[in-house]
């Protein structure tokens, strides 16, 4: 039977009736009267309702662009090996994949609507200014990634044995039209916090003279494009450690358990994997739209949105203790662990690390090679000359240390130059003394997050040991882990809202940085309190969609009894 | 449980000793009662490596269970970010209103309203410009002055210099110079040269080139700065040109040779 026949044609009509909105969103802007007044929406107001249509667009954007990655890389892994488990798992997260690109394509329709009843001058300005990214390139590629969706989707059963290639290039080509189609989008989002700009002539004159491509690629586009690349992995990974952690408890038997233990297990480490160049992606961003607009840099520092920092770096601290938290609790099931042992070197690094980072950025600020020069043999050195030093030590003692230095750089992290919202306004009984104000400064913050990458590198490590040198019982692991995978999740998904805010919110009270100014009266930087509650809901938003998309595409075949699906078959099978 | 009650112990012993090594090394409280919460999530953490293996929930227990975890999430979340000091909103907005006040927008140029609106204001401001100069008389620096008073905006009620000085103070806190430049003690985290005394190594006419063309002179000492170009370009867009010359004017009154206000080396 050939399965890509039976794509159901309801799925086909629901997207081309979404895209045509779009389309007919953008073309749109074309009918509005000059003049014509915005809309006032009522109980949240314009802004509000923006950010939460523009802010879900994202979250489920970024989940069809980042489980695509992930999926493949499934995929690929389940061939090579020939483990049925990881086809499944890649089938599942597809299916799921596929109901939430008609939520992707719906809440884009419905941003584009927002924007051009609460915006209209501003969004006819915007769109006619990427007007073939708008309504040329974005749709094409979406049209083109949706269609290669449903046959990747749909022919998943089709090509298998030697066909198996064939089907993981189409994943392939599909990540590609994906990552291409953010990209494009990306333009015009980093162009707002970034835009053209030339010396000795005025932002307008420099933006009239500037050509697509140059709009296009602007200072932040390339930084964002990479920081939103790694996120997206990160954000698949947590999302399928999510799934695993439902369908874990929901699970019937042993042998279900078993397989939901094993998933959340790689989504973890996956989601981890990316999640560790995170903040060194995000630096990058934050480094570049500094090197562009010094200002920005004092605004999210010690200005309006240095609590929002605050916030961040106690998420992130969380972040780490919980990722760490489920490799603990991991280990518990592995058996044979106590033969697993490590260089002391490893503990001794793990402890000095946090001064010896921070000593060094204080003294080589980043990008300044003598930094790499010093750090890269530190941090190698229990990999290098460990095997040379006999004495070692087990893995819980290891772990444990561990635990600690987490703590402790996520309290160096955390420490503010002052508990201010603005930095400019600081009382001294709320200020750092003078002689420990290196506590509140960049190279102490920047030590502190490369020790907790550090401390969870080393982790995962001893974890990779563990699982070579003992034996797994899958279905066994500690109750308490489908809440960690949960919770990692949420968080993560909640810290993505609260960067997201900061980054647009950098324009301060331009709709485009420097150049189109907001003039309504909601342009100010809101409080932290009133984000952070509205990240909140749209957070459950997404994942009450998620959850409801998770149960229609999974628990609906295990109620009718699952059909065996996705066993890889071997090279040169009929 | 014995293990558990030791770690607590040592987690209290850790809290005491961060409290009042805190106090000795002149934290204030606050900062002392951040140190005990990170002692205390140190503690909470070593607990739960310890805790005692449980089964995962199913069935309905499962559903209540992740549904009371979310809510735990959310009031977590939304509660903790309110309890960091918040922003205050109104200052802002304050702020922006006078900034973009008079100010036209790119995207409607030709708002008939704010034509009619602006030609009031101008017209208000002729009159008040013309008794003025009969008031002020015509030596330089008062040119300059009333040249300011005459196209900046808010400029009405006192004497003029007096406005321009008020005009020039307005700018430094709406264009917020004091993130990165200290003045008489305040703002700045030594980003940018304190100016206390800029009034006596740069003239107003300087002081504006150095703020429209950032590149114009480098401040002794902060070459680094220079190079990267940390002072941004953008204040000739941002401001009028009367602004720029009430900010210098207000600028090149500070004469606090006391102050080690950096030297400016002309680079253009």
């Amino acid at each position: 039977m050939r399965h890509y026949m039976n794509i159901p044609p309801r799925n086909l009509t629901a997207f081309v009736v979404f895209l045509a909105l779009c389309v007919a969103g953008v073309s749109g802007v074309y009918a509005q009267m000059p003049g014509v007044p915005a809309t006032e929406f009522p109980y949240t107001g314009n802004r509000t309702a923006v950010w939460i249509v523009a802010q879900l667009h994202t979250l489920f954007g970024a989940f069809i662009l980042g489980a695509p990655i992930f999926v493949v890389m499934a995929e690929w892994l389940g061939f090579r090996k020939q483990d049925p488990r990881y086809d499944r798992m890649a089938k599942e997260v597809t299916k799921i994949t596929v109901i939430l690109f008609s939520m992707t394509a719906l809440t884009g329709g419905l941003f584009i609507f927002v924007l051009l009843a609460t915006y209209p001058q501003f969004t006819t300005w915007f769109i006619n200014q990427f007007y073939l990214v708008f309504a040329v390139i974005y749709p094409l590629l979406f049209i083109l990634g949706t269609i290669v969706l449903y046959a990747y989707f749909y022919t998943w059963d089709a090509w298998k044995g030697e066909r198996k290639g064939r089907h993981i290039a189409l994943g392939v080509l599909l990540n590609l039209l994906c990552m291409v189609a953010m990209f494009a989008i990306n333009g015009p989002t980093s162009f707002m916090n970034t835009p053209v700009r030339a010396e000795g002539i005025s932002p307008m004159e420099a933006l009239a003279a500037a050509s697509l491509w140059d709009k296009i690629a602007n200072t932040s586009w390339m930084p964002l494009n990479l920081h939103r690349i790694d996120g997206n992995v990160a954000f698949g990974g947590f999302v399928v450690g999510m799934i695993a952690a439902y369908m874990y408890m929901g699970a019937k038997n042993a042998e279900e358990r078993a397989y939901y233990d094993w998933m959340g297990f790689v989504g973890n480490l996956i989601a981890v994997g990316a999640m560790l160049l995170q903040p060194f992606t995000g630096l990058l961003l934050a480094y570049e739209m500094c090197d562009y607009d010094f200002s920005f840099c004092p605004y999210m520092m010690a200005d309006q949105l240095s609590m929002f920092f605050e916030m961040q770096g106690a998420i992130i601290g969380v972040m780490f203790l919980g990722c760490n938290y489920y490799v603990w609790l991991s280990l518990r099931r592995i058996g044979g662990i106590e033969n697993v042992r490590m260089t002391v070197l490893a503990p001794i690094v793990m402890v000095l690390s946090p001064v010896v980072m921070v000593y060094v950025f204080t003294e080589y600020w980043i990008p300044e090679p003598m930094s790499l020069a010093f750090l890269v043999p530190f941090v190698l050195s229990p990999f290098i000359f460990g095997r040379f030093i006999p004495v070692t030590v087990s893995v819980q003692t290891v772990m444990k240390i561990g635990f600690l230095m987490v703590v402790v750089s996520a309290a160096l992290w955390v420490i503010p130059n002052g508990f201010a919202a603005t930095g400019a306004k600081m009382a001294e009984d709320v200020q750092l003394p003078e002689a420990w104000e290196v506590l509140g400064k960049m190279p102490t913050k920047l030590g502190a997050i490369f020790s907790l990458v550090f401390v969870t590198v080393v982790n995962y490590v001893l974890y990779g040991r563990a699982i070579k040198g003992g034996t797994i019982v899958w279905g066994k692991i500690d109750g308490i882990a489908p809440f960690l995978l949960i919770f990692l999740s949420f968080t993560s998904i909640w810290a993505m809202g609260l960067m997201g805010a900061v980054r647009s919110l950098l324009r301060k009270f331009f709709h485009t940085y420097n150049l189109i100014p907001d003039f309504t009266a909601e342009s100010f930087t809101p409080t932290l309190s009133y984000s952070a509650w509205l990240i909140t809901g749209i957070t459950v938003v997404f994942f009450i969609i998620v959850s409801v998309a998770v149960f229609l595409a999974l628990r609906s075949v295990e109620l009718k009894g699952r059909e065996p699906e996705g066993i890889p078959v071997p090279a040169g099978t009929k | 449980m014995g293990k558990a009650i030791l770690k607590v112990v040592v987690g209290l012993v850790v809290a005491a000793g961060l409290w009042f090594g805190a106090m000795a090394m002149e934290f204030p409280p606050v900062f002392q009662l951040t140190f005990v919460t990170f002692a205390v999530i140190g503690t909470l953490v070593f607990l739960m490596l310890d805790a005692p293996q449980i089964n995962a929930p199913s069935g309905w227990a499962a559903f209540v269970s992740v549904i009371g975890f979310y809510i735990v999430l959310c009031f977590g979340y939304g509660a903790t970010a309110s309890l960091w000091p918040q922003f205050e909103t109104g200052d802002e907005q304050e702020k922006i209103a006078k900034i973009l006040e008079g100010k036209e927008n790119p995207l409607d140029p030709w708002n008939a309203d704010e034509v009619i609106k602006r030609i009031k204001e101008l017209d208000e401001k002729g009159q008040m410009l013309s008794e003025r100069i009969k008031a002020l008389g015509g030596d330089q620096p008062l040119a300059a002055t009333v040249a300011v008073v005459a196209s900046a905006p808010k400029a009405g009620g006192s004497e003029g210099s007096g406005d321009v000085m008020k005009i020039g103070e307005e700018q430094w806190q709406l264009q917020e110079c004091y993130n990165c430049h200290k003045i008489r003690g305040e703002g700045g985290k030594k980003r940018g040269p304190e100016l206390d005394n800029i009034g006596s190594l740069l003239t107003v006419e300087e002081i504006k080139e150095k703020i429209f063309d950032p590149k114009s002179f480098m401040a002794e000492g902060f070459e680094k700065e220079w190079e990267k170009g940390r002072m941004p370009d953008k204040f000739k867009d941002v401001m009028s040109d009367a602004e720029g010359m009430a900010l210098a004017t207000w600028l090149s009154t500070f004469k606090n040779t006391a102050v080690a206000t950096p030297k400016p080396i002309k680079k253009k």
